[in-house]
């Protein structure tokens, strides 16, 4: 009962936490109440989430697990059709792990209007899940797009001075992406209606319908059906140049918005890319590949020059966001099993990472207010805890050895070089190479300007060191970034078999066999 | 002989004829005495008119559902000598109105006690209006047709001007009048030329005759003739008809006199106006457009681009000029204007699609504008008029359950999934690439596409609301609001009914579907 | 009858040569309507100016009120009584102009339309009564 419905349970459940948090709200008005019944449903559906693991097991394969599908609208063939796979599975549990993580975060930071902040960030948590889960593309656009409400709320009322402006700003991006993913939707829908008589907007039948052949997508209808998908889900990525938004967004955020924002929000791109670029139009993923490479590469090299030269931390975090998810889409689309697979962990690293960055920033922030890098110096001193979590984080941002950035990077770097999908790859390898190099140096001196040295200011002498509910957050992440970094088997061997059916998908028809063979030797070594 | 009279007499006013109008007719005498309480009761019971308004309309409701119980297998059913064709397509429209009406009139009774003109009479207007678009609705000939827009025209122009001390009532009135009257003539000549080229006033015998007009055939001398003749005729009184009815759904380019008479205008009759007049005036089209002249699709003398560029344009109009506007109520109606036009969409889809999403559309439009006037309603109180954008600042911490209705009603005109409002401009839109891929066209499918790109800019206008009221700081006064229980009622209908439509559509589209099948096969008969 | 009798040359004229040719011609019955119009107010005048005798003084081309000097400017505002009046006579002169006929036929050469009309000439007046009642409560009656 509680496996069959599981899916559904965790979509609502946070829901319901909203509907209890309003009515604790109506009826006894007690401010410090809602943070923990915030708390407590979102502990309750991190819980639940790790019983998705049960049935998605190592090596296992492919197919969609904990399936829901029942008739939402019969007249034009949509379904509530759920299921979990080895590439939706972590992001799940990401999303319910760093929900409670935020929630803490805003503890005590969050004063103001605190019922209505918990409430959006409940709804939210039940949008992203949703996004995650869902197989039917009207389902999957309609969670898509209701994500968008509760983080607009969020940066617009508790973001910092130009709050209105980032607000609107992301808000509007973002629209116009899902937008066109729904002209594209509807557009798959019709093709499929007009060669296999009945519309479907279900995942699965689309699928089924174009590996079989029965619906051939026209070249010229790919060519903008993909586009109008990869322009929604490359705002979201966010993909040099359609990046803008994201600066604005995060740095005027509140800590735990921006932690969502990072974490999840994100990856909703790139999940969309690879689940449904390259799933459904593997012909057209290959065509675009090479621009989409050479966008990934500039991204990935404009974030870390740009991150450089921030004079504001969390400004710099948000453009190292840039950088990283650039490494991300090369990884997608470097159509290799490692390149994917490390896109895929990329995602996580990247969710724990940054979200640790954004969480210490946070920290530091209401401790001094101020996030400006020349207002900070020596906090070694005062702060030993802030100082090693910062650093821990910040070295993991940077992919170093043993923690889990370097996994993700190597992969995606490897698959890069590995990659038959377009020329010169070991230019491109080259050149998002040296991106770490750049993500070092910018982490690096940020760390010896903000925690190193000696007190340049007098009051960040009498700092405060982190408190236990602080430590108690952060500590989950810094173990997952341990552990994702020493022993990635458990998480890449249930991501495998999905990633490498997209990834067969998109190089079957190519002949791109010999570079197969090789990538399954390489699998074997390791 | 006499027999033979006695025959043809008896049909003169058969009992049948009567029960098919049933519910206008028990409108109609409510509106009498409704119009009698006025003058009878004394001022401080003059709310009684309003609640005896509900029950009427409740009555008239029960009416119309008792006729489609008992004749749902039945329709088209015509009554009054063809003068009347109650169908699927009438029912759905007139229960349309009946629920416009019915919040209205909920959405009144406070702002008319605030404004001190809490008289019957416009309880009566109400009535009557609905009537008028109730019969608007069933009219199955130019004359009935004509009568009833008249009937609903002249309601609003008095209802315009109720708050008869306010200056900017009385001038978006006259404005209306003149320009209202203006259109009503360009109809009425629209409708001659039709009737000039059909020699009937009957929309079926109009479609026909059309038809045979336009049919290709060979004169005795060998000659090709295809009506030849005829087409300019019917040309420009397509045009005519068309710039009639632009005039009254304000569409561009004959759109100027929407947001003047949208902002002078009480703001229940605002709302009324914008949603029950809108709708009957689409029932109007609708029924002229595929019953007469659905015929002329696909021909030479199509009329699909002129309406699909008018509603180009005025998508695009609305839109932006919504976006820099300060009076909320003009902004409303800068985004009526654009809503006009994704509702003529359905028209230029012309399928089973598009039909649908013009019911489903104006249903929800419907409740979701009738629900945001009715916050804006709230905020006006004695001193206050409370139309400003910016007098909803700070509304979430003040208000927030009034705060949180407002940004769904936004996000559902906005046309944001799990909406009505997304429900309704997909099937409008989808409806647009049905067509297009059936005619494969490809121009329908840059319209939808417009469409869409235009309703991105929509969010911008509607999310200032949101933002205004939730990430304002400065709440703008904090007097309460003018709440009634009818008013609370009417808001949390609406918003039932809003999310209803949007999470769980199945059940309106597939009334909707069944009800205006017929309506569809009609059009397409003449193909 | 005439008119119509050329409508129906005009039409056997299209229908022999195939119907091709100008709609216009179907409404030359108007036209001729159009010009008789145009001739019968424009003709009197014309002749008058050749008929009467020409001769212009003061007095003659003073305003004229009925004998009286006038003391007012031309436009004037109305009270709004006026107004009201004469809508109400409107409504109640249409209401005539609807039983004149009413009446004519009521009889009829049989019976079997009398009760419809009745019926339907009650609930005429009846509307009208209900809307007399109305204007007469509100005041709309009374001049001072």
């Amino acid at each position: 009962m509680l496996q069959d419905n599981l899916l559904t349970i965790l979509i609502l459940l946070p829901t319901v936490g909203a509907l209890a948090l309003i009515g604790h709200g109506l009826f006894w008005k007690r401010e410090n109440d809602y943070r923990w019944i915030a708390l407590l449903f979102s502990v309750i559906t991190f819980a639940l989430s790790l019983l998705l693991l049960t049935r998605v097991g190592e090596n296992s394969d492919a197919a969609f697990r904990f399936e829901q599908k029942t008739l939402w609208i019969g007249a034009i063939g949509s379904y509530y059709h759920l299921g979990v796979d080895g590439m939706s599975l972590w992001l799940v549990i990401l999303t319910t792990l760093l929900v409670p993580v935020s929630i803490l975060s805003s503890w005590n930071s969050i004063k103001k209007r605190a019922l209505s902040f918990y409430v959006f960030m409940l709804i939210l948590e039940s949008a992203m899940i949703g996004v995650f889960v869902s197989l039917d593309l009207l389902i999957f656009y309609l969670f898509f797009e209701a994500s968008l409400v509760p983080m607009f709320f969020m940066i617009g009322i508790w973001g910092g001075e130009r709050r209105i402006y980032a607000a609107t700003k992301f808000f509007i991006y973002t629209a116009v992406g899902s937008l066109l993913m729904l002209v594209g939707i509807i557009a798959l829908y019709y093709i499929h209606q007009q060669q296999a008589g009945a519309g479907t907007f279900d995942y699965l039948t689309l699928l089924d319908a174009l590996k079989s052949g029965r619906v051939v997508i026209t070249e010229s209808s790919a060519f903008w059906i993909f586009l109008a998908f990869a322009f929604a889900f490359c705002i979201k990525v966010p993909l040099w140049p359609l990046h803008t938004w994201l600066p604005d967004a995060h740095t005027e955020a509140p800590t735990a918005g921006s932690v969502i924002l990072a974490g999840v929000l994100l990856k909703m791109g790139t999940y969309g890319l690879l689940r449904f670029n390259l799933g459904l139009m593997p012909e057209m993923a290959r065509r675009f590949a090479p621009y989409f490479v050479v966008l990934a590469i500039i991204g990935i090299i404009y974030g870390a020059l740009v991150a450089m030269v921030q004079p504001d931390v969390k400004r710099l975090v948000a453009y190292s966001s840039v950088s990283h998810m650039g490494f991300v889409v090369l990884g997608i689309f470097s159509f290799t099993e490692q390149g994917m697979q490390g896109a895929l962990y990329q995602m996580l690293n990247h969710g724990v990472s940054t979200g640790a960055l954004f969480l210490l920033v946070g920290m530091i922030y209401d401790r001094r207010h101020t996030r400006q890098i020349s207002d900070f110096g020596g906090l070694a001193t005062p702060m030993p805890w802030f100082s090693t979590f910062f650093v821990i984080a910040s070295l993991s941002s940077i992919g170093l050895p043993f923690l889990n950035g370097f996994v993700g990077e190597f992969l995606i770097l490897l698959g890069t070089w590995l990659s038959t999908g377009f020329s010169y790859n070991w230019v491109a390898t080259m050149i998002a190479a040296t991106g770490v190099i750049w993500a070092a140096v910018y982490m690096l001196w940020m760390l010896q300007r903000v925690v190193f040295g000696r007190i340049r200011h007098g009051e960040n002498a009498r700092l405060s060191d982190l408190n236990a509910r602080e430590v108690g957050l952060l500590i989950p992440l810094l173990i997952l970034m341990l552990v994702m970094g020493v022993y990635p088997r458990p998480f890449l061997s249930r991501s495998r078999e999905s990633v490498v059916a997209v990834q067969q998908r998109v190089t079957k028809s190519t002949g791109a066999a010999g570079s197969f063979s090789v990538e399954v030797q390489e699998n074997k070594q390791r | 002989m006499f027999l033979l009279l006695q025959a043809n007499t008896t049909e003169l006013y058969s009992l049948r004829d009567l029960m098919l109008i049933a519910p206008e007719l028990i409108l109609t005498v409510c509106g009498c005495v409704a119009l009698v309480m006025e003058v009878v009761l004394p001022y401080r019971k003059s709310k009684w008119t309003a609640y005896f308004a509900l029950v009427s309309i409740g009555l008239a409701a029960a009416s119309l559902a008792s006729l489609y119980f008992a004749n749902r297998d039945l329709f088209p059913l015509d009554g009054f000598y063809g003068m009347l064709r109650i169908d699927g397509f009438a029912i759905l429209f007139k229960a349309i109105f009946l629920i416009g009406a019915a919040l209205t009139v909920a959405v009144s009774m406070r702002y008319l006690d605030v404004e001190g003109e809490q008289h019957g009479e416009y309880y009566a207007l109400v009535l009557f209006a609905t009537v008028g678009m109730m019969f608007l609705a069933c009219g199955f000939d130019l004359i009935s047709l004509y009568i009833s827009l008249e009937l609903m025209a002249l309601t609003f122009y008095v209802l315009v001007a109720f708050t008869k001390r306010e200056k900017r009532s009385n001038e978006a009135a006259m404005k209306y009048f003149l320009l209202g009257a203006f259109s009503s003539g360009i109809l009425l000549y629209g409708m001659s030329l039709l009737y000039g080229v059909a020699g009937s006033t009957n929309l079926g015998e109009i479609g026909r005759s059309i038809g045979v007009a336009l049919q290709p055939s060979v004169n005795e001398l060998g000659m090709m003739t295809s009506g030849i003749p005829l087409r300019p005729l019917i040309l420009l009184g397509v045009i005519a008809l068309s710039a009639g009815l632009f005039f009254k759904i304000s569409a561009v380019p004959f759109h100027m006199w929407a947001p003047d008479a949208y902002e002078g205008a009480p703001t229940p009759v605002t709302a009324f106006l914008s949603t029950g007049s809108k709708a009957a005036s689409f029932a109007l089209y609708l029924r002229i457009f595929t019953e007469a002249l659905g015929g002329l699709r696909g021909t030479a003398l199509d009329w699909a681009p002129l309406v699909a560029i008018v509603a180009a344009i005025t998508i695009l109009v609305g839109n932006w000029a919504a976006v820099t506007q300060e009076n909320s109520k003009r902004l409303l109606a800068y985004s009526s204007i654009s809503n006009a036009g994704y509702v003529l969409l359905g028209l230029v889809a012309g399928n089973s699609y598009g039909y649908i999403g013009i019911v489903i559309y104006l249903l929800v439009y419907t409740l979701m504008n009738i629900g945001a006037f009715g916050i804006i309603i709230s905020l006006r109180r004695r001193g206050i008029i409370g139309d400003n954008v910016n007098d909803m600042a700070g509304l979430a911490q003040k208000a927030p359950g009034m705060a949180a209705m407002m940004a769904i009603f936004m996000l559902s005109l906005g046309g944001l999934p799990a909406t009505g409002g997304f429900i309704g401009k997909y099937f409008l839109f989808g409806g647009l690439l049905q067509r297009g891929r059936l005619e494969e066209k490809s121009w329908y499918y840059w319209l939808a596409a417009w469409a869409i790109i235009n309703t991105v800019v929509s969010f911008y206008y509607y999310v200032r609301f949101i933002k205004v009221m939730y990430l304002g700081e400065r709440v703008a006064d904090d007097r309460p609001l003018a709440l009634s229980p009818a008013l609370r009622a009417a808001l949390v209908v609406s918003l039932i009914g809003v999310i209803i439509i949007g999470i769980y559509p199945q059940p309106f589209i597939d009334l909707a579907q069944k009800l205006i099948t017929p309506l569809t096969a009609g059009a397409l008969a003449f193909r | 009858m005439m008119l119509s009798l050329i409508l129906q040359q005009e039409l056997a004229r299209m229908q022999t040569t195939g119907g091709v040719g100008s709609p216009v011609t179907a409404y030359w019955p108007i036209m001729v309507f159009l010009v008789v119009a145009i001739i019968f107010p424009v003709l009197p005048i014309v002749l008058g100016r050749f008929l009467r005798p020409m001769m212009y003084s003061k007095t003659k081309a003073r305003p004229y009120e009925c004998g009286i000097d006038p003391k007012t400017e031309a436009h004037d505002r109305f009270t709004v009584r006026y107004y009201i009046v004469a809508m109400l006579f409107l409504i109640f002169d249409v209401e005539t102009i609807f039983l004149l006929p009413w009446a004519i036929i009521f009889m009829g050469e049989d019976f079997t339309f009398t009760k419809f009309a009745l019926l339907e000439m009650f609930i005429f007046i009846g509307i009208l009564i209900v809307g007399y009642y109305y204007a007469w409560r509100k005041g709309a009656l009374e001049w001072a």
